[in-house]
Formats: C-alpha cells, sequence, structure tokens
C-alpha cells in the first residue's frame, strides 16, 4: 500500500503543454477516480504515475520517495490496461505468474500465489487456458488477477472496463469495488463514465484540457460543482443550464422571473433534473418538447426559449406536446455560474 | 452436382495437375538420372522408372567422396549460422526500430532497404579484394566460412529486417508496457514476450535467409577456393575438361535439394503464418 504524491507534475512534449502542472495527494488505501472526457490527460497521468511516460515537471512520490525518475519495474505498481494487455502465447496460469516468474520467485510459491489469485477473481477453472479462449469479462478477471498477484503498493487501471458490454461492465465495476475495499489497497482508475466514477471513487478527479477542474468526493462534484464544466459532466441527464441576467439580487432569464441569487450581471442557472417540482404556482415555465419514458421515471423535455431542459416526472406522467408546464426547485438547488468564466457564484 | 460445376472442377483439377507436373518433371527426370548407370543413361531415354535397372551406385559413390562431405558440411554450417545470425541480429533491429524512439529512424530504414537493391556483382570485386586484402597474421577471410557467413548476413540482414520490422510493429506495445509495469527489463521483454510472439516470422525469416545461403552460387565460387567452398560450387565441379559425369551431378544435385525441400516443409505452415501476421494481427 503506497500514498501517492504529485507535485506540480506536468507533461509537455516538446513546446505542447499536455498536462498542466498538477498537484495531488492520494492516500493509502483509496480509490480515486480521474475523469474527464477524451484527450483531458487523464491517462497520461497515469501512465507517468506507472513511469511509462516521462514527467515532463514536478515530482512524484510514494510514500514520501522520490520515484520520478525510476523504471516502470522499480515502482511496486501493477497496471490493468484498457485492452488488457493479456500475453496471448501464455496460459492464464503464466499470464497471472509472469510477475513472479519475473521476479524469480521459486516454482512452487508461485503455483500457490498464482492459485491464491486466481480464487480471488473466481478464475480457478481457466488457469490452463488461453487467452484467447476467455470471454471478455474473463480477460479482464485475468488482467486484475496478474496485477493482484505482486501485492503492488499501487494499482492503475487504465479505462478497464470500456471493452465490455453493459451488463458486464456493471458486474465488474461492484467487483472491482469489492475487490479494493477488501484489499485495502491504493488504487487509482481512469475513466470518461461518470458513472462509473461516482459509483467507485472514494475521490473524483476531474480533468479537462489537461487541467484538474475539481477534486471531491462524489457527492461534492455532484452537489456542488465549482464551474460550468464539472456541472455539465457529471450527472445523467446533464444539469439544465438556463442563461439570463441578474439585478437587485435576482435572476431573469426565458422561462424564468424573481429567482433569488448571488452577484450580478450576466449568470447562467443550473439546476438539475430531479430537484425539479411541477407546480401550478412554479417559477419557472416552459412547453414540452419531447417525452422520454425510461420505465422508472419519464423525462419532460422543455423548451424555455432557446433552451431545452430536462424535467424528472412521474412514471406515468405523459403530458402532450407544445402544453406549457410550471415548474419549481427546492431551496438551495438553484445554482448560479458566471457566464463568461464559468465559475461558480452561488 | 450439375454439369457446370462439375466441369469446372474437372478444369481446375487438370489445371493443378499440368501445374505440378511442370514443377515436379524435372527434379523427376534429376532422379531418374541419378539412379541409373552411365551406359542405361545414354542408352533409351524414358520417363518411367526402370526398378530393375535402378542403382544407387551414384548416391554411394558421392556420399563416400570426402570433397563432397566437406562441401556439404560447409553449406550446412555456412546456411544454418547465416540463418541464425541474420534472425536474431534483425530481430533486434527490428525491436529498436518499432520501439525506441531513433534520430533519422525513417531515413535509417529506406536507407538499409535500398542498399540491398543493388545488383551482388557489383560488389565482388571490392569483396574479394577485401576479403584476401584483411589479413591477421596468415589468416585472411578468404575461404573461411567465417567469411561467408558475414558476407551472406550482409546481404540478408535487409530483407530480414524489413520482414520482421513489420512482425514486430504488429505486437501490440501494451504488451511491452504491461511487461515493464510487471517488473520485466527490456531485454527480458524481448525474451519472454517479443521473440515468442514473434516466431513465426522468425521462421519464416530463417528459412528464406537459410534458402539464400544454401542456394547461393556467385561469391561462394569467387571467394573460396579450398576449404569453405559449398555444395552449389561442388556441383560445377562434375563438369569437367574431360566429360560430365551426370549420374554423380544428379544425386549431389538431389541431395542438395532434400535439405533446402525438408525445411520448406517442416515450416511450411510458420511461412504462410508470418507473411499474413500484420494482416491478422492489424
Amino acid at each position: 500500500m503506497s500514498r501517492v504524491t504529485l507535485e506540480a507534475v506536468g507533461k509537455s512534449y516538446g513546446a505542447l503543454t499536455v498536462l498542466k502542472p498538477l498537484d495531488l495527494d492520494i492516500a493509502d488505501g483509496e480509490f480515486l477516480v480521474l475523469l474527464g472526457p477524451s484527450g483531458c490527460g487523464k491517462s497520461t497521468t497515469m501512465r507517468m504515475i506507472a513511469g511509462l511516460e516521462a514527467i515532463s515537471t514536478g515530482t512524484l512520490r510514494f510514500d514520501g520517495r522520490d520515484v520520478t525518475q525510476l523504471h516502470p519495474r522499480d515502482r511496486n505498481v501493477a497496471m490493468v490496461f484498457q485492452n488488457y494487455a493479456l500475453y496471448p502465447h501464455m496460459t492464464v496460469a503464466d499470464n497471472i505468474g509472469y510477475p513472479l516468474k519475473v521476479a524469480r520467485v521459486a516454482k512452487a510459491d508461485r503455483q500457490a500465489q498464482i492459485e491464491a489469485a486466481a480464487r480471488k477473481v473466481d478464475l480457478t477453472p481457466y488457469l490452463s487456458r488461453y487467452p484467447r479462449d476467455l470471454s471478455g469479462g474473463q480477460r479482464q478477471r485475468v488482467a486484475l488477477a496478474r496485477a493482484l498477484v505482486r501485492s503492488p503498493g499501487v494499482f492503475l487501471l487504465d479505462e478497464p472496463l470500456s471493452n465490455l458490454d453493459a451488463k458486464l461492465r456493471v458486474a465488474m465495476r461492484a467487483e472491482i469495488k469489492h475487490l479494493q475495499r477488501s484489499l485495502g489497497v491504493t488504487m487509482i482508475y481512469v475513466t470518461h463514465d461518470q458513472i462509473e466514477a461516482m459509483t467507485l471513487a472514494d475521490r473524483v478527479v476531474l480533468l479537462n484540457d489537461g487541467r484538474i477542474q475539481q477534486v471531491g468526493t462524489p457527492d461534492e462534484i455532484y452537489d456542488n460543482p465549482e464551474n460550468l464544466f464539472v456541472a455539465g459532466f457529471i450527472g445523467s441527464p446533464p444539469m439544465n443550464f438556463v442563461e439570463g441576467a441578474a439585478a437587485d439580487g435576482t435572476f431573469a432569464g426565458p422561462g424564468v422571473a424573481d429567482l433569488p441569487c448571488p452577484g450580478a450581471g450576466r449568470l447562467t442557472l443550473g439546476f438539475r433534473a430531479e430537484d425539479t417540482t411541477l407546480s401550478d404556482s412554479g417559477r419557472f415555465s416552459g412547453t414540452v418538447y419531447e417525452v422520454e419514458p425510461t420505465g422508472e421515471a419519464t423525462y419532460i423535455v422543455l423548451q424555455m426559449g432557446p433552451h431545452r431542459v430536462n424535467l424528472r416526472c412521474d412514471k406515468r406522467f405523459r403530458p402532450d406536446l407544445g402544453t406549457t408546464l410550471r415548474f419549481d426547485l427546492g431551496a438551495g438547488q438553484a445554482l448560479f455560474f458566471d457566464t463568461a468564466s464559468g465559475q461558480r457564484v452561488g | 452436382m450439375n454439369r457446370g460445376i462439375l466441369s469446372s472442377r474437372l478444369l481446375t483439377f487438370l489445371f493443378w495437375i499440368a501445374m505440378s507436373a511442370l514443377t515436379l518433371l524435372p527434379v523427376w527426370w534429376m532422379f531418374l538420372v541419378s539412379v541409373r548407370t552411365r551406359a542405361d543413361l545414354f542408352g533409351k531415354p524414358s520417363f518411367l522408372l526402370d526398378l530393375s535397372a535402378m542403382t544407387w551406385e551414384n548416391y554411394a559413390a558421392v556420399l563416400s567422396n570426402p570433397t563432397f562431405q566437406k562441401y556439404m558440411t560447409n553449406s550446412l554450417i555456412v546456411a544454418t549460422s547465416n540463418a541464425v545470425l541474420v534472425s536474431m541480429l534483425a530481430l533486434l533491429a527490428a525491436y529498436a526500430m518499432s520501439r525506441f524512439a531513433l534520430a533519422g529512424k525513417d531515413n535509417l530504414f529506406f536507407w538499409v532497404l535500398t542498399n540491398r537493391m543493388a545488383p551482388p556483382a557489383v560488389f565482388l570485386l571490392p569483396l574479394f579484394l577485401m576479403f584476401t586484402g584483411f589479413r591477421i597474421g596468415d589468416w585472411s577471410l578468404f575461404d573461411t566460412r567465417i567469411g561467408l557467413i558475414l558476407l551472406y548476413c550482409v546481404f540478408n540482414l535487409p530483407f530480414a529486417f524489413w520482414l520482421l520490422q513489420g512482425i514486430v510493429d504488429a505486437i501490440p506495445r501494451e504488451l511491452d508496457e504491461a511487461a515493464y509495469v510487471d517488473g520485466a527489463s527490456t531485454f527480458t521483454v524481448l525474451m519472454t514476450v517479443i521473440f515468442p510472439l514473434a516466431r513465426p516470422g522468425l521462421a519464416v525469416t530463417g528459412i528464406l535467409t537459410w534458402v539464400f545461403a544454401w542456394n547461393e552460387y556467385l561469391f561462394a565460387s569467387t571467394l573460396t577456393s579450398v576449404d569453405a567452398r559449398t555444395i552449389t560450387t561442388g556441383l560445377a565441379e562434375f563438369v569437367t575438361v574431360t566429360g560430365t559425369n551426370w549420374g554423380e551431378l544428379a544425386a549431389v544435385a538431389m541431395l542438395t535439394l532434400a535439405p533446402a525441400a525438408l525445411v520448406l516443409a517442416l515450416v511450411q505452415r510458420h511461412i504462410v503464418a508470418g507473411l499474413t501476421f500484420g494482416a491478422v494481427k492489424g
């Protein structure tokens, strides 16, 4: 187990900076998720922690020890790759035992550890098979077992579920979380899927354009986004935005008026679909653009001036298209962002 | 089955029978010559084997001939050493070119390949001068097996390098990275990941370079005289000013053909896999 500290760690390729210097302290035994859209720098960050990419600026420490210049083999990390990176010419047992073989662990010890790791991920019946004979989920387990067998200080998982189908992804997600809890290991997990991030993480680091947007627990990030990017990225459906103007402590925009708010000038109102309540006396109004039943709820897409917003309603609610609906928000459920800078103002 | 399909299959069958005959008849003829006595040979030419007149005396004469034995040994040593050395060096070069950022790597690759395009005869005179001129005491590269092995490496390496480059490129880089994270050094990655996965390609490289060295005549006849002479140059020695010993010549030719045919048969499966490696891994 290791505590991982990034001190102003950055990455550049010549004049092109892909990752601005970032500071991050990952506690021993923490499950940290690096989240962000494609090209945001999350995989680069993970590869720098693994030692697969050189660190351009800053210092990386494991338990206080500077490992910035260390070769990957000397860092005591284990990594699960997006496409599993299983050795196709080796059986499952040989794949799992590869790190031990490289470390010249005696054959009897090795066998015992391979079997123990295989048991943890339910792979015992498949030890003599080759990766090509396994399903996607089983390959994923082999990759996990290969990581487990080393008892590494840090586990790195680079979008490990993205090649699995939706159902298997949900099942593996739970298994990974259970594994991390039961072993108490430090785990750093890269994903672009915000549901994965929310369900797995102790803390989420949300990145965009090579810069940290927000670091916090899933609840903090969901309830108190620091800027428009975070607010729009987290949540399904994403947060609703209505641009307007604030003066004398009230906000007005298309379909909304007299909403108390801090700040003044051009602001963007943000609210979540599930925080809305239909009410004839509501301060918000719009016309029904589309109705989207999902089984557990019905989402109404409402046109408010140039904006379309989502409302989460009762699962049997089916308004006619074009009907005008009014709704309201509870106290503290309206968030305000400066339209120009995107930063939260209240 | 309708008549059209049947006749089309028959035509295909006949075509391949004809193609096989075209390839195999000269070999069959050579075999007939090698198992006939000198008297029979010029008596009544026939494509049929007369078992009662068949004789192995040409083979016995050739195999008991110390000169032939030496030529055969030389050929085996030179071709095998060349194949092993070339495959090994080409794998190392291909790995370096595929995985590491080397300055001017594209130009280097082009330069290596274009070097191979010059006709080998162009290099004959300079090589002769070099082989005879470069001396350590009494020893020179001229008429040595090591001289031939090194020379064949020069001519085989570009091709082997080109072949293996595509194969190493097709091995996902994540496998190297996974191995590094698993604690492997670069050498361990090469030996435990790259080498086993490149095996079909190495088999192709090995056999093709082996066949090249086995069949090579021009340099072997010019740069050797007595000690390092190979079997291909030895074949020519059966044509003398006093006549040609056709029976023994054909026996030697059959014996020369045998190892190449055997090696090809053994690695045929790998050759197909090796040549399509990049395509299927893509």
